[in-house]
Parts: C-alpha cells; sequence; structure tokens
C-alpha cells in the first residue's frame, strides 16, 4: 500500500489507544484521589509524567500545579496546547482517517466522526462538568468499540494491521509508562499496607487489569505480582508482552519473514527480538530491574517506530510528517 | 373534495422567470404531475422533518467542504434542500445531444490550439485573443496525450431563461467538481423520499464512479487491464477534499497526494511499503500551475516534480489534460458556436448567451456605455467572484469597474443579466417552499468511445431570497436533480 497511507493508518491507531488510555488513567486516578486518602500530589504527578508533558505542565502553571487534580484533568482532556490531551488526540485519529477516507471503512469513519464532533459539542462539556465517570467512560467505550468497528467492517489487509501495528505499539509504551512512574512513586512515599494496596488495585484498573488479575490471583495483591502482571501475562490483552507480541505479528502479515526482500527486516526483527527479550523475563524477574526493564521497553518501541518510519512510510530522516507533527 | 394542506398549497412562481416545476400560472407542469404529486402528500411540518434528517446524514457522513478562510479547518455541509429539480426526459435528450457535441468541438479544438492552429488561418476565432489566455501555455504546444484525449471530465455550466430554452453559461474543462454531491444527494432523496423516486421514474446516476474508472483505463498508455489508476489531491485541507476521497473509495481506486509519487526515468511512480509502484493513469485533481513545480510555479508544494516530463513522453496519462483551461477562457466562450461548426461542420445545437468581449473596440464601448445593465465577468475568476451586477450594483461599484475595464480590457466579458429559472425550495425560517433560483451543471466524460453524458447534474440553488448567486462560497445550496425516464422506456 502507499506509504504514506500506511502511516496515517498507523498514527490513526496510535492516537485511538493514546485517547482511550488517557481516559481511562484519568478516570482511575479521581477515584483514586477521592477514596484513599492519599496525599493529591502522590495521585495527579504521575498522571502528568506518563502523559510526557511535566517539563510543560510545570512550566505553564508552577510546581503547585499537580497537586490540583482539576487542573490536571482539565489540562490533559482538553488542552489545545497540549498535544497529547484527549481532544486532540481525538482530533489528531479523525485527521488520519479523514486524510485516508478511501481505506477506512465508511462504519468506522462515522463512528470516529461522531465522536470527534461529540467531544467539541458544548454536551461534552456539560458531561465533564456533570458527570466525570461517565465522560471518561464514554471516550474509553467508544474508542474501543471503534477499535471492534475497524476490525468487523474493514478488509483485513495491510491497512488493518497497520492500524493494530499502531494500536499495540502504543499499549506497549502506554502501560510500560503507566507501570514504570506509579512503581517510582509508590516506593518513593512512606505510606502503610493499606495505601500501598489502594494504590496498587488503581494501577490495575488503569490498565483494566483488576478482573483479569482477580481472576488469576485470586485476590492476593502484592506488588510483585501486579507488576510481574502487568509486564508477562502471556493472556491479559494490555500487558507489555502481549502488546509487543501482537505488533510482532501484525508487522509478520505486512511482510512475511520468507520474502526477505521487502521493506521493512529492520524493524520486524529488532520487534521480534524485544518482544522475546521481555518474554525471557518470565524466568528471573526482579521488581529492583523493573525501571530499567520499562525503560528499556519504552526506548526501543519509539526508536523502532522511527525504523517503520523510514522503512515502510518512506519518511526522509528527521523530517516529521505532518502525521507525526499533529 | 379532500382537502388536505400539502407541501406546495400557496406556491408562486416570480413573474418573468421560468419555474422548473410550476407552469406561470401555478399548474404542474404535465411531465412531473406524478412525482410532483407524491412530494406534495406531505405536509410542512413532515417535509421539515424529513429535511432535519436529511442534513443530519450529511453531517455526521462527513460530507462536507472546507472553510478556506478558517485556519482550524472548519468543515461545512454544502447546503442540500430536499425538494428535487426535474427535467422531462424530451428535455434531457437535447441537452445530452448538444452537450456531447459541445465537448466534442471543444476536444477537437484544443487539439488544434496545441497543434496545427489551423483555426487562426482563416479568422474564424482572433489567434491573438485566444494565445492571451493566461491558461496558453506555449510550451505545451507539439504535446500529444496518450490516449488522445484532453477533456476527460468536463461540467458544463448551464441556465435557463423565461423562454424555458437552457443555454450554456460556461465551460469546465479543468478540474470541474461537484459530481460527489450529485451522488450524495441522490443517496439522501432515495433514503429519505423513496416512494416520490418510485413515481416520478427517475434515471440513475450511481453509474458514474465505474463509467469513470473505464473512461480513465481507456487512455492508459499501457493494456487498460494492466493499468493502475490513481486519484491525485492537494491534501486534506482541500475544500474539494471530500469529493477527492469519494471518488477513490467508489472507483476502488488508490487516493494519491503529491508527495506519495515521484518520476524517475520519466516514468511516474508510487511509493508504497513493498517498494515503488509504476502509475499509468492520473485523475489530477490539483490545479495545472501546481502539478510540476520544475515546469509551472516552482514554489508549488503540491506537485510532482518530472510528471509533465513523463506526460509529454506518453508514460502517464493526465486527466484532465494541462493546458485545457484556454478552451474554457471566457473570453474564448463567445467564439465556441462558431468551433463547433468549424470543427464538426454542425449548427450547435445548444444556446448560449450573447456576450461582449472587451477586448474588441466595438463590443468595449458599448459595455462601457451600459454597464449599468450588464453583468461584467474577469475572464479569469471563478466562484462567483471578479464580477459586476450592473442592474443591482452601486453608482460607485459601476464607476470601480468602468476603470478597470478601459485599463485592462482582455480581462472583461460583459452579458445581460439572465433571468435565472426557479424552482420550489425548501425555506427553513418561513417552514414553507418559495422559489429561488437555480443553475445545472452536468458532467460529461469522454474516453476513447468519445463523450457520455451522466444523466442527471449538480443542481446549484440561491438560497437568499431575490439572490442570483448560486455558488457555495457565497450563500448557495444544492439540489438532486431527477431526469425522467421517458414514457417509452
Amino acid at each position: 500500500m502507499i506509504s504514506r497511507v500506511a502511516d496515517q493508518c498507523f498514527w490513526l491507531g496510535r492516537y485511538l489507544e493514546r485517547a482511550e488510555s488517557s481516559a481511562r488513567v484519568l478516570g482511575v486516578t479521581r477515584n483514586l484521589a477521592l477514596d484513599a486518602g492519599v496525599n493529591p500530589r502522590h495521585a495527579w504527578l504521575p498522571v502528568i509524567i506518563v502523559s510526557g508533558e511535566e517539563e510543560r505542565f510545570l512550566a505553564r502553571f508552577g510546581a503547585g500545579a499537580a497537586d490540583e487534580g482539576e487542573r490536571v484533568q482539565e489540562y490533559l482532556t482538553w488542552d489545545e496546547e497540549n498535544p497529547c490531551s484527549i481532544r486532540r488526540s481525538l482530533a489528531a485519529a479523525r485527521d488520519n482517517a479523514r486524510s485516508i477516507r478511501e481505506v477506512v471503512s465508511l462504519e468506522a469513519w462515522e463512528a470516529l466522526n461522531a465522536l470527534h464532533l461529540w467531544v467539541l459539542s458544548p454536551r461534552a462539556r456539560a458531561e465533564w462538568r456533570d458527570d466525570r465517570h461517565s465522560f471518561y467512560r464514554r471516550i474509553r467505550t467508544s474508542a474501543q468499540s471503534l477499535q471492534g468497528i475497524v476490525r468487523g467492517t474493514m478488509l483485513h489487509d495491510d491497512a488493518l494491521h497497520f492500524i493494530f501495528l499502531g494500536v499495540m505499539l502504543e499499549r506497549a509504551g502506554q502501560t510500560s509508562r503507566i507501570l514504570d512512574v506509579h512503581h517510582h512513586a509508590f516506593r518513593s512515599i512512606d505510606a502503610h499496607d493499606v495505601i500501598e494496596t489502594a494504590l496498587w488495585l488503581s494501577l490495575l484498573r488503569a490498565c483494566s487489569g483488576f478482573e483479569p488479575f482477580m481472576k488469576l490471583h485470586r485476590g492476593r495483591v502484592s506488588p510483585d505480582a501486579v507488576a510481574r502482571f502487568l509486564v508477562l501475562e502471556p493472556l491479559f490483552p494490555r500487558s507489555v508482552r502481549f502488546s509487543l507480541r501482537a505488533a510482532a505479528s501484525r508487522l509478520e502479515r505486512i511482510r512475511p519473514p520468507e520474502e526477505p526482500a521487502l521493506a521493512g527486516r529492520e524493524s520486524y526483527e529488532r520487534l521480534r527480538a524485544l518482544a522475546a527479550w521481555v518474554g525471557s523475563k518470565q524466568r528471573d524477574f526482579d521488581t529492583a530491574g523493573l525501571h530499567d526493564l520499562l525503560t528499556r521497553v519504552v526506548d526501543e518501541t519509539s526508536a523502532i517506530a522511527g525504523v517503520l518510519g523510514r522503512e515502510l512510510f518512506g519518511q526522509v530522516p528527521e523530517v516529521a510528517t505532518g502525521a507525526q507533527a499533529q | 373534495m379532500k382537502i388536505t394542506p400539502s407541501l406546495f398549497d400557496g406556491y408562486a412562481p416570480l413573474r418573468g422567470t421560468w419555474d422548473e416545476l410550476f407552469t406561470a400560472r401555478g399548474d404542474k407542469r404535465p411531465s412531473f404531475s406524478k412525482a410532483i404529486d407524491a412530494i406534495a402528500a406531505r405536509s410542512g411540518a413532515e417535509f421539515a422533518a424529513c429535511q432535519a434528517l436529511a442534513e443530519r446524514a450529511l453531517m455526521n457522513q462527513g460530507v462536507t467542504f472546507s472553510v478556506y478562510s478558517d485556519q482550524r479547518g472548519t468543515e461545512k455541509i454544502f447546503p442540500f434542500c430536499l425538494v428535487p429539480r426535474m427535467i422531462s426526459a424530451e428535455d434531457w435528450a437535447q441537452l445530452e445531444r448538444g452537450l456531447a457535441q459541445r465537448v466534442a468541438a471543444l476536444e477537437l479544438f484544443l487539439d488544434d490550439l496545441y497543434g496545427d492552429q489551423a483555426i487562426f488561418r482563416d479568422g474564424t476565432v482572433p489567434g491573438d485573443l485566444v494565445l492571451a489566455s493566461k491558461s496558453w501555455f506555449p510550451k505545451l504546444r507539439g504535446v500529444r496525450p496518450p490516449g488522445g484525449v484532453r477533456i476527460h471530465i468536463a461540467g458544463i455550466d448551464l441556465v435557463r431563461g423565461p423562454d424555458g430554452v437552457f443555454r450554456v453559461l460556461e465551460d469546465n474543462l479543468r478540474t470541474p467538481s461537484g459530481v460527489s454531491y450529485v451522488l450524495e444527494n441522490r443517496i439522501i432523496s432515495k433514503r429519505v423520499l423513496p416512494e416520490c423516486m418510485d413515481a416520478g421514474r427517475v434515471r440513475p446516476v450511481d453509474v458514474y464512479p465505474s463509467r469513470l474508472a473505464d473512461a480513465l483505463r481507456s487512455v492508459s498508455p499501457v493494456d487498460p487491464s494492466e493499468t493502475t489508476a490513481v486519484v491525485l489531491t492537494p491534501g486534506p485541507y482541500n475544500s474539494a477534499y471530500f469529493e477527492h476521497s469519494f471518488l477513490a473509495r467508489t472507483m476502488g481506486l488508490e487516493l494519491v497526494q503529491a508527495e506519495d509519487l515521484f518520476v524517475e526515468g520519466d516514468m511516474v511512480y508510487c511509493r508504497t511499503t513493498r517498494g515503488p509502484r509504476r502509475v499509468h493513469v492520473v485523475y489530477r485533481r490539483t490545479d495545472e500551475t501546481f502539478l510540476d513545480p520544475r515546469v509551472f510555479r516552482p514554489d508549488s508544494l503540491l506537485g510532482v516534480p518530472g510528471i509533465m516530463g513523463a506526460w509529454a513522453k506518453g508514460n502517464v496519462t493526465l486527466a484532465n489534460a494541462p493546458g485545457n483551461g484556454v478552451a474554457d477562457d471566457k473570453a474564448v466562450y463567445p467564439f465556441v458556436p462558431d468551433i463547433v461548426r468549424y470543427y464538426l461542420s454542425e449548427e450547435p445545437i445548444l444556446e448560449q448567451l450573447p456576450t461582449w468581449v472587451c477586448a474588441r473596440d466595438e463590443d468595449r464601448r458599448f459595455v462601457l456605455e451600459h454597464m449599468a445593465e450588464l453583468v461584467v465577468k474577469a475572464v479569469d475568476e471563478a466562484g462567483g467572484y471578479g464580477m459586476l451586477m450592473g442592474p443591482q450594483a452601486s453608482a460607485a461599484e459601476v464607476e470601480e469597474f468602468r476603470r478597470r475595464v478601459a485599463a485592462e480590457p482582455r480581462k472583461y466579458i460583459a452579458q445581460r443579466r439572465l433571468e435565472l429559472s426557479t424552482c420550489p425550495t425548501w425555506v427553513e425560517g418561513k417552514g414553507r417552499v418559495e422559489a429561488r433560483r437555480v443553475d445545472l451543471r452536468p458532467y460529461v466524460l469522454n474516453g476513447r468511445e468519445g463523450p457520455w453524458v451522466l444523466p442527471g447534474g449538480l443542481t446549484r440553488v440561491a438560497l437568499v431570497e431575490g439572490s442570483y448567486v448560486v455558488n457555495s462560497s457565497q450563500g448557495g445550496g444544492s439540489k438532486d436533480t431527477w431526469v425522467l425516464k421517458s414514457e417509452a422506456s
């Protein structure tokens, strides 16, 4: 398929996953801040850090602003100047889809367009004001059903594989970042067990992992078990390992390994190597090395996105495309 | 006698104009009687609900155009009126023949202009006037396009005067737009007024994309079955982007932007995830002056360097062919009847508006003296811009145009203001239908087998009361156009 179109499919998937992830993290953190008696700073600062917006946010609003849940939510949901805000992510997903209208199915386009129009409407603002929980839930479920519509209405050809390659790479990075930041924050606070358990449970919820975790662990929550679950659980669709494997298998369909002459060799090999390396941690998983492991995943997934750009999306190095600049 | 309120109760055609659906006395035109009855069965309130449904559907489907003046890329729906414009089978048969004839003649004219220029030798058309067109590209002279066709897609704007005669207002031979609205409007009519379509025996328009794809492949430099054709768009911020993606989608072709294409060894290739792929036919919706920075504007970012060279070598078909603009120049328009006679040795079937060409001394004198009665148009502007509506203009505006015409006569032509025909049109604020002025743009496709006319077209309507301007940028909307089947078929 056309390289630019592949690029826009990939970013459509990433932005969609990003919006969903942000909505989930914000919703969960809001509950945590309300319920567990946690210092607001310990609840909200990690959220800003996960989004990668720490520097800009603190520069604009001052160090104290990280305590203000409303300010953080406003910034990460609505802010026009924050490229990671939910509004901007959805607009970017929709812009990418609009540029490839002939590729995206009509039903997927209409659903995404309707979501985008809703977010811009006064009704969305009203729901945000009157029923925050329902607002975040709507973003989350709309983004999830969109992925379902894509799967259920489009040809399962390269366009769809590129969309889910984007979804899965974004997801691997998001889960890694969420886990890394929270793990670090939890260890640095001197909390007693009850609060610490609440924090780990909220972390699971932020990754939609609460119920799956409980099914596998029968209610026994420990920091090690949660971290292990989020990194390694092969059956949990948001674990780092699952996401990387899924991404690698999409790329395998786009570029079958038995056709080595096709473009994309380096992307494929690095992605497969990363997935295998994370899988190998099964044997000697240790939370002491967690930060290093997650940092490597975050750095390597972003490097692989760069290699994909060069090998498959026809980008000249160091020139960001419109899709990425958004 | 049963009396129920119906949509057209109290509808009054404007005095001195032709109404498309009703006679001057207010009776239904007999050809449309069944279809009108079917529509009239709705009350105003019922119709308002249908109209709202139609608008919502268009917005959610993203059937929109971008508004240039808005930096943030606001999109609007092209206002749509659900009351259709109808054309009888007899009228259409005549239009169809006339349009095919006109396009065939303009095709020969372009071929001659970029070839021997025989037409200038016997003085049928003044060469100095034609060659002074901004859209005449001398460096393209001698190039024969692959497949021998230049006007693959034409949009010919027609208006209908008080006498009921259709006349050509202008030709669009470069990148005529609007056909996607024809097809989308029809989808909406079918959804919202199904029984009326049925009663009216309306000819289908949905064959257009496959006819277009066939026409494009028929003029490929290689075998049509081996041909890769693409649609080239300036990008999603172009006002007609919806249409570009619509056509690509409905033809099953890929929609490309300039950055997706490159030229090597005078061949055009597309960058794909599996390496370069040769492209044979480009339906380009990029303006020709932006098409190739090596030949036209060097600052163009929308262009593909070298694509003109590939075209000149016969390795890629560009539709429409670059250079067509000289034949739809408003200053050339007055000579089209002569052009038809010259190349086809036939009388033109379609009439057109009497036109004064300001480049001619006698005409210019007349125009300067009668400016306040005339419509004066700049030859190189479109979309209703650069135009003086004499009868409605202030003295200062008339004076301003008098100065402009005297300074640059080649740039202007003048016509009498035509009483455009009207059609019943839904007026939101009043909750009823009133007469509003309309025009018509039929589409003609031209491949190896010659011209084919889509049985339908874009009816644009001036939604503002009393207005003559149908352009979407200035308060215009559109209607579905129903060409009816003949009784025999």
